[in-house]
């Protein structure tokens, strides 16, 4: 069975992608990554001298900054902060700067659902733009139980109502972070996990695409 | 790189693609096949114990890159050069750096590195040139050395425990007065054996930090400096101890001629077009754009134009198939 969605999307379906680099000039990395209507710029500075609270004399240390659209941040931009602190530390190889700090400013443009996993996108795109080393490219999809049972993927504000956030490293598969909200099943969470990782598989075609592209021109300028 | 963000027309988009893909074409054949994406796997032979290197990390047996860019290998050595990443100090490179604290015996520069770089008390030779041990009076007139935000051209020591450290050992280096300074990305600054230029038909100095800072500025004679800081100087303490007062004798020599403040601002637009387009940025490149524009009898500010780029563009494909032919 199909369940009609307001835009006409089938349940498979993803909005459209849109994603640049190096669009801010002053920033030592930036991206800019919307799915529809959903649109997050993030700006990566640094690695520099990290401050006194921040400092470990092991690892680099990450710190994330989220400034929604409008208002004060509240306690789910904490938690958003957190989610996406936790992510970034867990791809990035942090033994090679260390006492130092990077900081990841994560700017909402507009927000019309799944805009955690956009954000996550948008911070691995610009952290691969600073030139930090990373492990892994990570991609982040975002999934929605309805009222009759049926399972959306990226839904749009008006559709998010049980989701469920999976961030997939597209090399081995596996899973860095899983966020829930809402009541589910176990059936209906590993259906859900199943269709976030089949389509993290063609947004990570779609990232390393675009950062091939890049990479492959960049050497006729500078060479 | 950036993209590049400018005001095209029409006809400017397709000559500058038209530039870009002639300088693509002349280069993309040696290096096409050795791009990688983070997390690509390298293909290497493991019986011959290869060292992987910068960019690289091992996973599960398999070479596999960190940083978006090229594959070198050299001998045994695998490493990805990135494009897009900050500075590496090397020892013996010379670079220009903004005083940003002053310590205890020392100075912090920031020299676009991912910490400060320190520069000792004891790593420079005083302003008077006398060869002495460092004093706790010395200590008291750091401030009179450099101060907060000046521009210091110095060179790299080497890593102690504490840090990056720099020397300034030569009259060649110390404080840059008069002129610009420039940040562009560190990768478009190859390493050579000269860094130091100076522009004698426009009577500028060119200073090419490794670290992608450059300074242009007027040119200063290095022994003349000498003694007429030691007249400057003790004029100033026995005529005019306040340091506020500014005497007229200082502000003559603090002029710079109108004539020479425009061939900063030309040589500083150059450096800009060639940051803009990702080009490299070397002594050669630099001198052709400033001719251009005198030849075309081009303002200052119009060097920062679209149709001025897109021109720039076009004569650096001409240079390189030119040179291409010659070979």
């Amino acid at each position: 069975m199909e369940t009609d969605r307001p835009d006409g999307r089938t349940p498979n379906q993803l909005r459209p992608l849109a994603y640049s680099c190096s669009i801010l000039h002053r920033a030592h990395g930036s991206a800019s990554w919307a799915q529809g209507e959903t649109k997050v710029l993030a700006a990566v500075y640094g690695p520099k001298a990290g401050t006194k609270k921040n400092e470990n004399p092991e690892k680099a240390s990450i710190e994330v900054i989220w400034k929604p659209k409008t208002g004060q941040i509240g306690k789910m931009e904490k938690e958003y902060e957190m989610i996406l602190k936790r992510t970034l530390e867990s791809i990035c190889i942090r033994t090679i700067y260390p006492n130092t700090t990077t900081s990841v400013i994560v700017q909402v443009v507009h927000d019309d659902g799944a805009l955690l996993p956009c954000a996550i996108n948008a911070a691995c795109a610009a952290l691969v733009d600073a030139g930090i080393p990373l492990k892994h490219l990570a991609v982040a999809i975002c999934c929605s139980v309805t009222d009759s049972g049926c399972i959306i993927l990226d839904p749009t504000k008006d559709e998010e109502e049980r989701s469920l956030q999976v961030g997939s490293e597209p090399m081995e598969n596996g899973i860095m972070t899983s966020v829930t909200q809402g009541a589910m099943s176990v059936n209906d969470y590993l259906h859900c996990l199943e269709r976030g990782r089949a389509a993290c598989a063609s947004l990570s075609e779609f990232v390393r695409k675009n950062i091939g592209t890049k990479s492959t021109s960049e050497p006729s300028k500078a060479g | 790189m950036r993209e590049i963000q400018l005001p095209l027309s029409q006809t400017q988009k397709v000559r500058l693609q038209k530039a870009l893909e002639q300088l693509e074409s002349l280069s993309t054949k040696v290096n096409s096949d050795a791009s990688v994406i983070i997390a690509d796997s390298i293909h290497v032979n493991h019986e011959d114990g290869v060292l992987k290197g910068h960019g690289t990390a091992d996973l599960n047996g398999e070479v596999v890159a960190t940083l978006c860019g090229v594959v070198e290998r050299v001998n045994k050595l695998v490493y990805v050069r990135a494009l897009r990443s900050r500075y590496k100090p090397e020892v013996g490179d010379i670079v220009i750096g903004r005083v940003v604290e002053v310590a205890q015996k020392r100075w912090r520069l920031e020299i676009n590195y991912n910490q400060d770089a320190v520069l000792l008390l004891s790593s420079m030779n005083m302003p008077d040139g006398v060869q002495r041990r460092r004093t706790a009076v010395d200590e008291l007139n750091m401030r009179c050395i450099f101060e907060e935000n000046d521009v210091v051209c110095a060179e790299v020591r080497g890593f102690q425990h504490d840090g990056l450290h720099l020397q300034a050992r030569s009259r060649k280096y110390g404080k840059l007065n008069r002129g610009q300074l420039l940040t562009v990305p560190p990768y478009l600054v190859k390493r050579q054996k000269q860094h130091f230029h100076h522009l004698e038909e426009f009577g500028i100095d060119l200073i090419l930090g490794c670290n992608g800072f450059i300074w242009v500025g007027e040119h200063v004679e290095a022994k003349d400096d000498m003694i007429e800081d030691q007249v400057s100087q003790s004029d100033s303490q026995v005529l005019f101890p306040n340091k506020n007062c500014v005497s007229l004798e200082e502000q003559e020599k603090n002029y710079t001629i109108l004539e020479t403040r425009k061939y900063i601002s030309r040589a500083a637009n150059a450096v800009r077009v060639l940051s803009t387009l990702g080009f490299n940025i070397t002594l050669e490149i630099i001198k052709g754009i400033i001719d251009l524009s005198l030849s075309m009898n081009l303002d200052i500010h119009d060097m920062l134009g679209s149709e001025f780029c897109v021109l720039v563009a076009e004569k650096e494909a001409e240079r390189r198939s030119s040179m291409k032919k010659r070979r």
